[in-house]
Formats: C-alpha cells, structure tokens, sequence
C-alpha cells in the first residue's frame, strides 16, 4: 500500500499544485468535441453547402461569368462560427459552474479560467478563419469564385487586420454570452426574464431616440466613418463591460438548486 | 483546535429559516455524523461551509478562515454533495480525469480500486447513470480524493446493501490508515451509527443534539414491560417517548443510575439500549409536538383542534415521504 502510494500521488501532487486557473481551463477542455469538434464540423458543412451553391451558380452561367458570383461578397455565413461561441459562452458557464464548485474551485479562479479558455478559443478560431481567407484569395474563391471567409466586411485587410477583426468579434460573443449566463445563475428564469427586458426597453429607448431627433442618417454615417474595423474596434468596451459584468454577478452565484 | 467553528450562523431563504442561529465546533480527525429529517437543513449547512452559500448572519470558519471564496481553505476539502450536477457531457471517466487536478491527495490506485468494486462503468455519459451509480461516483470522488476535510451529502442514495456496506467498510479502512475529518450527513441513522463518533443533530435549522456518539448512546434506555409498571416506574422521571400496546408499554427515559437499574429489574421491565435511530426519531419527534404545542396555543381560539392538529402531521408526513421517493 505504502509503495503503491508513494508513487501515483506524486504525479497527482504535481498535477494538483498547477495555478487553479489552469486547471479550470483544462476542465473546460476536458471534452474538447464540445469546443472545438463540433463547432468545425458544423463549419465544414457549411462550407460545403456553399460550395456547392458556388457551383451550380459558376457552372450555370454562359461562360463562368465570374459576375455571378460577386454577390459572395456580401456572404454572412461564418456568422454561424460567432453565434455558436456565445452558445458556449452560456454553457460553460451555466453547466461547469457547478461541478467546478463541487470540485472545490472559487467562484475567481473559475472565472479567470473561464476568461483564459473564451481566450484560447478565440485566438484558435480567428487563426483557423484568417488562414481560411487566405486561400479563398489564393485560389480565387475556391476556384469559382466563391467568398466566405474573405468578404467585404472582414478578411480582407492586412495579416493583423484580419486576425485581429476575428478575434476581437469572438471575444464579444463569448463574454456576452458568459455574461447572460450568469444572470442565469445568480438570480435564475426571473432574473434572465428582467435582462431582457431590460435589454429590450434600452433598445427601444434608443431607436425612440434617433427616430425623434432624425438622426438615422447620422448613425448610417458612423457606421460608414468607422468602416467595419472600426466598428470591430467599438466591441472592446462593450467586450469589456461584459466581462466586468459577469465577473461581479458571478462572484455572488451559488450552485443551490 | 476545531477544524469548523460556528457562530450564530444563520440562513435565510425568502421567508424560511434554512439554519437558524447555529453555533457549533467540530474537533479534526473524527467522523461526525449530520443527522436529521429531509429538509432539516443539512445540506443548507454543508454549503455555508463549503463556501458555495452565502450566509445571512454569523461567522464561520474552517480550518482557521472563512470559506467562501478561499483557496487555500477549499481545496483542503472535498464535498459530496447529493445533487451535484456536471457538466452536459460528461461521462464518468473526465470526472476522474479532472478529480487529481483539483484535491492534491487523490489516489488514483484506490479510486481504480473503488470503480471495479461498485462496478461503476467508466464510458457511460454521466446522465445515463441510475440513482445508485451516481451515488457510486460520488463516494469514489469523496474517498480517492483524501481531503483533510470531506463532506459526504446523503451518500448512498439508491446504493444497494452491498454497495453501502462497501462504502462503510472502505471509508474505515482508509480513515484508519489515513486519519481525516469526515462529515456524513444522512437519515439512515441505524446504519451509520457504529461509524460515527460524533453526533450533531439537526431540526428545522437548529441543533438538538451536538454530542459524542457514545455519551449519547449512554444518555436514554428504553424500559418495557406491563403498563402499570412502566408507569410505576417512569413516574417523576423524563420520558423522551412512550407506547403503548394493550397492557403492555414501553418507554425512554433519560439517563439510568444503577440503582435505577436494580430498581427496574426487580418491577420485572426489560431494559434495553435505547438506538441512535429511535433517538434521534424521539429528540425530533419532542421538538416537533413542542412548536405544534406553541402553534396550537397560539391558535387557540377554538379554531384548530386536536384533529387539524392531527390531519396536518399526516399531511405532513406524506409530503416528506414523498419527497424522498421523487429523490
């Protein structure tokens, strides 16, 4: 017995002495189909369902009118990839909030490790689409034309542009994400249900506003002043303020059913 | 130098008093035992001092600081609890994946062990678990993880006869080998008892009983016999419960001298050793009829009979027994 011990918990002690942060990110990573697999598979899928649109359209048209197909430019269809990360910005939260209480771990470090892993998937994402919109350029969209990943709002810029655009957008998605998913948590159905309501008198208060004072056409202009980096650069305090938000609401979250 | 330290610990849930004013003091290397009803409060405790509850008024500390939000307390200790949830995911094998990275004394050799003996199979997503393999995983976690400090929720709910034992048997050996702070809450009082060293019982948030196990023991006998002797003898002494069954009775009363003994003896009532179980059953059953006494005194306008009285305890009673099959 005493051999056998002297052994296997050494390596646990070395695994167990790591910063408490580090090993939240690995609990994260523990089942990485969740975070990475599917996600890409989904994307891949995507991707072929254009593709094959690119060519009928490419194949359809008298000549491989390369016209046709310029209306890719305005694709939106990574959009998917952002909309997923929120997804898994509110689950990693919402289901492994719990079990890491269980397991012992502040509410600090799970939030920091929480924070490290929307970082590490991020920088992993904008590098896998930044590479992507490389080749589209590369190879003239696939070879027919086609745009996904380099389109008139993003991936078209200079190497630090693109990457940066993409991870700045994954980012806002994951802590906004987060962020609502701990509303969840501290204050459950009721508190998500004053959220968005919130939320949505904010909104209505805003288009009230502009309305009244006719100013869409000044708003239409910062969109255009800005240009789609800018706009991307304006995600910052907003990414900010979510995570500042989350980090409050879930420094008092409890795990009680 | 107690490892927990309570002081006026007081929880509140909206309206309801989860731990009312609390004030108790734990000594390190011993198994206490958390007993009490379904609702009593256990689990409301186990999480103030586990730091995942805040409470609304008093001090705890453990192993010298407050709980909530310290590492360097927390991960000295492991708590099991009975409505643990994990990630969607998750199969059994990435709970132990991720246990040595967060109790730097789990033993990987010993939970391996403990997977085979409760035959907890590894590949199977954590919701397709019964009632009982979830139990199972938790005791695991609980006993490889070798924390100073551990709490055990109702462990053994939906755990066969066999696996109880197993979990009682191993918890022993290891807790002979390994010395630790134990805390196993629990309302299967008979079973446990010979575990246990030390006992807090719980009732509607306060504390009844905060005893060592044998002083406890020792504190009741039951005595039976013919009605009339037994209440000959009961006669100008405490008793804690009383039944009757046509002219035969039996009775529990408080602590007996010797000469009490002989004197019981000779009146030809048989004595025995009173259980924890009926005990603790007697002790809550006391503090239940002496707040319905106060409610029923309060009330007393001549609206709420003996039979309301009545009808409620078995409305009552069916509630809680309820509550422990949808469990």
């Amino acid at each position: 017995m005493t051999t056998l011990a002297a052994t296997s918990p050494a390596a646990a002690r070395s695994a167990a002495s790591a910063p408490r942060v580090v090993n939240v990110l690995r609990l994260h990573l523990t089942n990485k189909w969740t975070t990475l697999g599917t996600p890409l598979l989904i994307l891949a899928f995507i991707f072929l369902v254009n593709y094959v649109i690119w060519l009928l359209i490419y194949t359809s048209t008298p000549g491989g009118d390369r016209e046709a197909v310029q209306g890719t430019q305005y694709s939106g269809s990574i959009a998917y990839v952002f909309i997923y990360m929120a997804i898994i910005g509110i689950q990693v939260v919402l289901r492994t909030f719990p079990f890491a209480l269980g397991f012992s771990v502040t509410r600090r470090d799970f939030a920091f490790g929480s924070a490290l892993l929307f970082g590490v998937l991020s920088v992993i994402y904008a590098a896998i689409l930044t590479i992507m919109s490389y080749i589209e350029q590369a190879t003239d969209g696939w070879g027919v034309g086609g745009h996904m990943f380099s389109t008139v709002w993003y991936g078209t810029g200079s190497l630090p542009e693109r990457f940066s655009q993409e991870f700045f957008g994954l980012l806002l998605f994951f802590f906004v994400g987060a962020a609502v998913s701990t509303v969840y948590l501290r204050w459950r159905a009721l508190g998500q249900m004053l959220l968005w309501g919130i939320i949505v008198l904010i909104g209505l208060a805003a288009v009230t506003l502009i309305t009244l004072t006719n100013n869409w056409s000044a708003v239409g202009q910062w969109f255009v002043d800005a240009g789609s980096y800018g706009v991307v650069l304006w995600t910052l305090p907003i990414t900010a303020i979510a995570a500042l938000f989350g980090f409050r609401v879930l420094r008092r979250a409890t795990p009680v059913s | 130098m107690s490892v927990i330290e309570i002081t006026n610990l007081t929880k509140r849930y909206g309206n309801v008093l989860a731990v009312n004013d609390v004030s108790l003091s734990l000594e390190p290397d011993k198994i206490h035992g958390l007993l009490g009803r379904n609702g009593a409060g256990k689990t409301t405790l186990m999480q103030l001092l586990t730091g995942q509850d805040f409470a609304s008024y008093g001090t705890i500390s453990v192993f010298g600081a407050a709980p909530v939000e310290n590492a360097h307390v927390l991960r000295q200790l492991c708590f099991i609890k009975e409505s643990q949830k994990y990630p969607e995911d998750f199969r059994v094998k990435h709970v132990f994946r991720n246990a040595p990275l967060f109790f730097e004394n789990w033993h990987a050799a010993f939970a391996d062990q403990l997977i085979g003996e409760f035959r907890l199979p590894l590949n199977r997503r954590i919701k397709k678990l019964s009632r009982g393999q979830l139990s199972s995983l938790g005791v695991i976690v609980g006993l490889a993880s070798r924390a100073p400090l551990t709490f055990f929720d109702e462990p053994y709910l939906g755990l066969d006869a066999v696996a109880r034992q197993l979990f009682y048997d191993r918890l022993l050996e290891d807790f002979a080998e390994h010395p630790r702070t134990v805390i196993l809450s629990t309302h299967l009082i008979d079973e446990v008892q010979n575990l246990l060293e030390h006992v807090v019982v719980i009732d509607q948030g306060r504390i009844l009983v905060d005893s060592d196990a044998e002083e406890l023991r020792g504190s009741a006998t039951t005595i039976a016999g013919t009605a009339r002797a037994v209440d000959e003898f009961t006669a100008g002494r405490t008793v804690i419960s009383r039944q009757g069954l046509g002219s035969l009775a039996q009775a529990t009363v408080s602590r007996l001298s010797a000469e009490d003994r002989a004197a019981a003896a000779a009146a030809g009532l048989d004595i025995s050793p009173v259980s924890l179980q009926q005990l603790v059953v007697s002790l809550s059953g006391a503090a239940e009829s002496a707040s319905q006494a106060d409610n029923a005194a309060q009330a007393a306008r001549g609206s709420r009979g003996e039979r309301t009285l009545q009808a409620e305890r078995t409305v009552q009673a069916e509630r809680t027994s309820q509550k422990g099959q949808d469990r």
